[in-house]
Parts: C-alpha cells; sequence; structure tokens
C-alpha cells in the first residue's frame, strides 16, 4: 500500500475534520485517507457520526452544519472553494451512492435522462449524445437491455437495478472518490452479493478509491482494505481490514466483532453477546474516554484523559501492522486473546433463531 | 390505464345522474308554483290549471321525472318556463361567459398561489409573512373580497368598470377576486410540496451530481409539485364552471351562477336543472381530464392499482 500511496495523490484526504450541528458535535478530529483503487470502510453505530464524516467530505451536510478541517479529493483541497466553485467541479471528483435508491431516485424522470444529465451538464453532451452516453454507462454497471431501462421510471425497475442506476450515476464521469452510504442495506442477499460483486470489478477498472459507510461488518471482509472504526463521533481505531478483523486493539471494535461472531457461527439457542450499556447521548461531551462507561478495561485514567489515536503495539510477536491505530489506554491485546475486557460484558435475554 | 379511465368515467356518469335525481326532487321541496311564477300578477284559477296542464305540473312526481330523464336521454334539455327558449339555447351563451372567468379565475389563482407557494419555500424569511397572507385571504369571505376590490378600484380609483357586463375590462376584478380567494390553497401545496421535494433524497442526489440549482428546480423540483396543482386545477375549472355565484352577482358577469340565481327566484325549474346538470358534467369531465395530464406528468399514476 505504501507504495500506491507515494504513486498516486489519494482519492480522499481528511485532516482534523470537526462536524457540528449547533451543540452537538457530531464528528471530532477526523483524519483518513482513502488511496486510489481502494476501499475504506467507516463502521458505527447509527449515531456515531460515520455519516456525518462522509458527507462532510461529500460536501452534502445541511448548511446548519458547521465543519472545520481540511478535505482534500485527489490532492485537491476542496475546503477552500465556494459552493459554486465546488459544484462545479464536484462531478468530476466524487460520486455518491446513496442507501435508498428507491428515494434517491427521482420517481417522475426517466433512469435514462438521469444518468444522461450528467452528461448535457458537465461534459457539454447534446442531448442525444447523452442519451447514447446513459445508455453505455447503463450498459457499464451490468444493466441488461440498456435501452429499454433507459426509458423506465424507477418504480418499474427491481431494488438491485435502481441501485446499478445510482452506481452508474456515480462512476459515470469516473470520479477519483466514490461515497457510498451503506449501499446494500435495503436490499435482499442474493442482490446484496451481486451489487458488491459489481463495485469489486468496476474498482479494478476505474482504479477510484471508495468511501463506503455500513454497520455491516460482513460487507466489510468481503470488500474493503481499510476499516475506520467510529464511536461517538471519533474514530477509535483505524487500520488495514485483517488488522481490524483479527486483532482488533480498541474494547469497542472486538465488541462489534464479538457481536457478529456470536450471530455468525455461535451455538444455536446460546444467548447473544452484547456491549453493555449505551452510547453517550448527541450532546454530551465526556472528559475522558467516550466509551469508558461500557468498557470493563477501564480504569481512572479513562474517565479522565482523553485517549489519542496511537499506533498499536502488540505485547509479544509481531510488531503490529502498518498505520494500525486505536485510542485507548488499556488496547486490547493479542496475548489477551478472548479473556479480553469485553469478557465480563451482559449477556442478551434474547435467544437466537 | 385506460381501464382505470373508464372505471373512473363510469363513477363519473352515476355520480351525474345521482346528480339530477337529487335536484329534481329538491326543485318540489322549495315553495312556490311555477304557474303562478309564469302567468301575470291576476290570473284566474282556470288560466293557473291551464298552465300546469301544459308543463305536466299536475302528474305525479315519478312521471314527471321520467318525462323529464326520457327527453334529457335524448338531448333535449327542455324548454326555459320564462324565456320560452329551448335551456341549452339558454345556457350556451351563459355557458361561455361562466368559462372566460372561470379559466382567468383558475389562471390568476394558479400564477398568485403558486408565486407564493414558491416564494415560501425557497425562502424560509418571507415563509411566516406568506402565511399571514394566505391565512387573511382565507378569512375574507369572497363578497366582501369582489366588493372592497370595486369600491378600490371601480370607485376610488375609477380604474375599473363598475356597470357589469361581459367584456375584458370587466372580467379583470372578478377573476382578480377568484384569483386572490383560491390562491392560499395553490401557494400552501406548493409550498407544502416544494419543501417536501427539496428536502428529499432524489434533490440531494441531485445536488450530487453537481447539477445547477436553477436546474434541480425546473427538471427535478417543479415535476414533483405539479401533479397535485393539476388536480386541483381540474377541481376548481369544474366547480367555477358550475357557477361562480357569488362572484357573479357582484359583479354582475352575466354567467351560469347569475343565471341559476335568477331562475330559482322565478321557479323557472328546467333552467335550474339545466344549470345543475352542466355544472356536474362540468366537475366530472375536468376531473377526468386532470386525472389524464396526471397520468403525464407523474408515471406512477399510470398504473393500475
Amino acid at each position: 500500500m505504501t507504495a500506491e500511496l507515494a504513486e498516486r495523490e489519494p482519492a480522499l484526504e481528511v485532516t482534523d475534520l470537526n462536524v457540528r450541528y449547533g451543540r452537538m458535535h457530531a464528528v471530532r478530529d477526523a483524519c483518513l485517507i482513502v488511496p486510489a483503487g481502494r476501499v475504506v470502510t467507516l463502521i458505527g453505530e447509527t449515531g456515531s457520526g460515520k455519516s456525518s464524516l462522509a458527507l462532510a467530505a461529500a460536501r452534502l451536510l445541511p448548511s446548519s452544519a458547521t465543519i472545520t478541517g481540511r478535505v482534500a479529493i485527489a490532492g485537491r483541497d476542496t475546503s477552500g472553494l465556494g459552493s459554486g466553485e465546488f459544484r462545479r467541479v464536484r462531478a468530476s471528483l466524487l460520486g455518491c451512492i446513496a442507501q435508498d435508491a428507491m428515494a434517491a431516485l427521482n420517481p417522475v424522470v426517466p433512469v435514462g435522462r438521469q444518468v444522461g444529465e450528467l452528461f448535457t451538464q458537465h461534459a457539454g453532451m447534446s442531448r442525444q449524445q447523452a442519451r447514447e452516453a446513459a445508455v453505455a454507462a447503463l450498459a457499464q454497471v451490468e444493466i441488461r437491455h440498456p435501452a429499454a431501462v433507459a426509458r423506465l421510471y424507477p418504480h418499474q425497475l427491481s431494488g438491485g437495478m435502481r441501485q446499478r442506476v445510482m452506481i452508474a450515476m456515480a462512476v459515470a464521469l469516473s470520479p477519483p472518490l466514490i461515497v457510498a452510504d451503506e449501499p446494500t442495506t435495503a436490499l435482499d442477499v442474493s442482490t446484496q452479493a451481486e451489487i458488491l460483486a459489481l463495485i469489486g470489478e468496476l474498482r479494478g477498472r476505474m482504479r477510484s478509491g471508495f468511501l463506503w459507510i455500513t454497520h455491516d461488518m460482513g460487507v466489510v471482509a468481503e470488500l474493503a482494505d481499510w476499516a475506520a472504526v467510529m464511536y461517538a463521533g471519533r474514530i477509535v481505531e483505524q487500520g488495514p481490514v485483517e488488522t481490524i478483523f483479527d486483532a482488533p486493539a480498541h474494547p469497542y471494535t472486538e465488541g462489534l466483532l464479538r457481536t457478529r461472531r456470536d450471530l455468525r457461527s455461535g451455538p444455536v439457542g446460546a444467548p447473544l453477546f452484547q456491549i453493555p450499556g449505551s452510547p453517550p447521548s448527541p450532546g454530551e461531551e465526556p472528559a475522558g474516554c467516550a466509551f469508558a462507561p461500557r468498557c470493563s478495561r477501564a480504569t481512572q485514567v479513562c474517565a479522565e484523559v482523553d485517549p489519542g489515536l496511537e499506533p498499536v503495539r502488540r505485547d509479544v510477536g509481531e510488531g503490529g501492522s502498518f498505520g494500525h491505530v486505536a485510542a485507548c489506554h488499556h488496547p486490547v491485546g493479542r496475548s489477551a486473546g478472548a479473556s479480553s475486557g469485553l469478557a465480563q460484558g451482559r449477556s442478551v435475554e434474547g435467544q437466537r433463531p | 390505464m385506460a381501464r382505470g379511465l373508464i372505471r373512473r368515467l363510469v363513477f363519473g356518469l352515476i355520480a351525474i345522474a345521482g346528480v339530477i335525481v337529487l335536484a329534481f326532487l329538491l326543485e318540489f321541496v322549495v315553495p312556490g308554483d311555477p304557474a303562478r311564477a309564469i302567468a301575470p300578477r291576476a290570473t284566474s284559477l282556470q288560466v293557473l290549471a291551464n298552465i300546469r296542464a301544459q308543463l305536466h305540473l299536475n302528474q305525479p312526481l315519478i312521471v314527471q321525472f321520467a318525462g323529464y330523464f326520457g327527453n334529457l336521454l335524448r338531448g333535449n334539455l327542455g324548454t326555459s318556463y320564462i324565456q320560452h327558449q329551448p335551456v341549452a339555447a339558454v345556457i350556451g351563451p351563459r355557458l361561455l361567459t361562466t368559462g372566460v372567468l372561470a379559466l382567468a379565475g383558475v389562471v390568476a389563482e394558479v400564477i398568485i398561489g403558486g408565486s407564493l407557494g414558491i416564494l415560501a419555500a425557497l425562502y424560509s424569511r418571507v415563509r411566516a409573512l406568506i402565511g399571514a397572507v394566505n391565512l387573511t385571504l382565507l378569512a375574507v369571505p369572497i363578497f366582501v373580497l369582489g366588493l372592497l376590490l370595486l369600491l378600490l378600484f371601480g370607485f376610488k380609483l375609477g380604474i375599473a368598470p363598475v356597470s357589469g357586463g361581459a367584456g375584458p375590462a370587466e372580467l379583470v376584478l372578478p377573476a382578480l377576486t377568484l384569483g386572490l380567494i383560491g390562491a392560499p390553497w395553490y401557494a400552501q401545496i406548493v409550498a407544502d410540496q416544494m419543501q417536501e421535494s427539496l428536502a428529499s433524497s432524489y434533490v440531494r442526489t441531485a445536488v450530487s451530481k453537481g447539477l445547477p440549482d436553477s436546474y434541480i428546480l425546473r427538471r427535478h423540483v417543479l415535476r414533483n409539485v405539479l401533479s397535485p396543482a393539476i388536480t386541483m386545477v381540474g377541481l376548481d375549472l369544474g366547480s367555477y364552471l358550475s357557477g361562480v355565484v357569488t362572484v357573479e352577482v357582484v359583479f354582475v358577469w352575466p354567467g351560469i351562477g347569475l343565471l341559476a340565481v335568477n331562475s330559482l327566484h322565478n321557479l323557472d325549474r328546467p333552467i335550474v336543472m339545466g344549470t345543475v346538470i352542466v355544472g356536474a358534467v362540468a366537475v366530472v369531465f375536468f376531473n377526468l381530464v386532470a386525472d389524464v395530464l396526471r397520468m403525464f406528468v407523474d408515471p406512477r399514476t399510470r398504473e393500475e392499482p
């Protein structure tokens, strides 16, 4: 990865990003890099700030949000651009894939036109040329009979087809960055797999960087190169996806993984693991680590001093992965293994079906 | 799509038939004897009886209705008791006059209401002000507004005719009255739809595609606002054509509403029935037209439910 980083500008570089809605601090001091041709995933619960971070990078937040920090897309600092200036370049810098394609497509405009307007507005094409280009773009995302589909309206398409149309719009102008907000959540499992395969294929072909928001760890494992875990507005851990999966350092990440492991391969009927407690409410600004009240590894220092992101050092054996960082005073060590801080976590009454 | 339209048409015809029956019955509830209205003041009972016999007024209600309905099916609306002309010949020109006023009124309310709605949706600072304007217009009775306009522009400023009539100059004030009375409804529906559309996910998609604001408004927002507005235009055209009685009376606009009122006073039953039927047909027809138009604007309404 290091070689590629040097070879090309990162698709997205976010430095010290803060997002506030009035007094609510939705994203705190986030730093994140999406290298070209890579998939970086943002994992977190609802309200963790993952969508705010991604939408701030894509400049899609409402004007009520205050954003500070630096955002650079393909080496270009966009935080300094005026809104009109940014509008003109945005489609060539980034594409967006929304979660619910049904809502994200205009119900009264044929999908071919919705793809085609990118070409008339940004590539200076005539309507006839744009129509042909739109059909070609639909074919790119493996829609069969693209010319016929182009004339249809969103409600006449299946969920998978609609998401393909969304993807076709996002990649139409081959932008270096693509922001995807849980694009497979609304789909059934087999369609989900098709869409993931399509995105994997497009990534290889286009060399765009993907910022992928999700709470589904399964998607992360399949597609992502890099994972960043968010909790209460902060990136609490990030690193190569295998490292995050195999050797999480932050107790919160470990808890997330454990919940998923129980769900997938735990004995039938056994209680599911659940992280005790709930995240701090949006207005709260805890003095120390935001996760401390829910963490069994927490000590006095966790409640008082906010831990910064530090490179993860392992107790024994290898020195950890390059770039793996976590914000924790008492990171989960490799040697600690399963008997980690969350081992005493309360179990849920609910049973697996 | 065609089946849906046919179903609506059938329901519309049933509704029209219902209106005819109801109006016919109501006329017999209205006290008064048409024969006395027709005959000169001091008339012998024999003359009155002759008139009643001539008009079949002495027959049972059901027989009278059967006779009327039979004629109606043959396209015969009957003859005016007072003017001794075929009802169609009396109503025809009046319908045209009312049609002009209805159309001008709808155009005025769409322009006034639509602009207010768009302003309210786009600029939050004027939203409260426009809300107050809407509320005021809703609270003013139509005849009060009409008379006020007449006083101001007709008598005080002397720039509008006050004598009544159906010329272009006489059209301005009644159309403006209709427009102002109808505007708040359009303002509200346009503002609501537009705000919903502006906050929608598909507009965010359009923004994320880097489309210019004016383009997004034209291509993505307004088309979604159009559909409910069209429905309302259909309703308004229908109901205005069936007679904007108050406005026509205030401005002495010689339309169907004025005719209906006068005929009701004179117990000229065929004319009253004629105006009722024209109104019912107009309502059904323009609703149907609105449905068809909506199918062009909103593809989702094309599908059978």
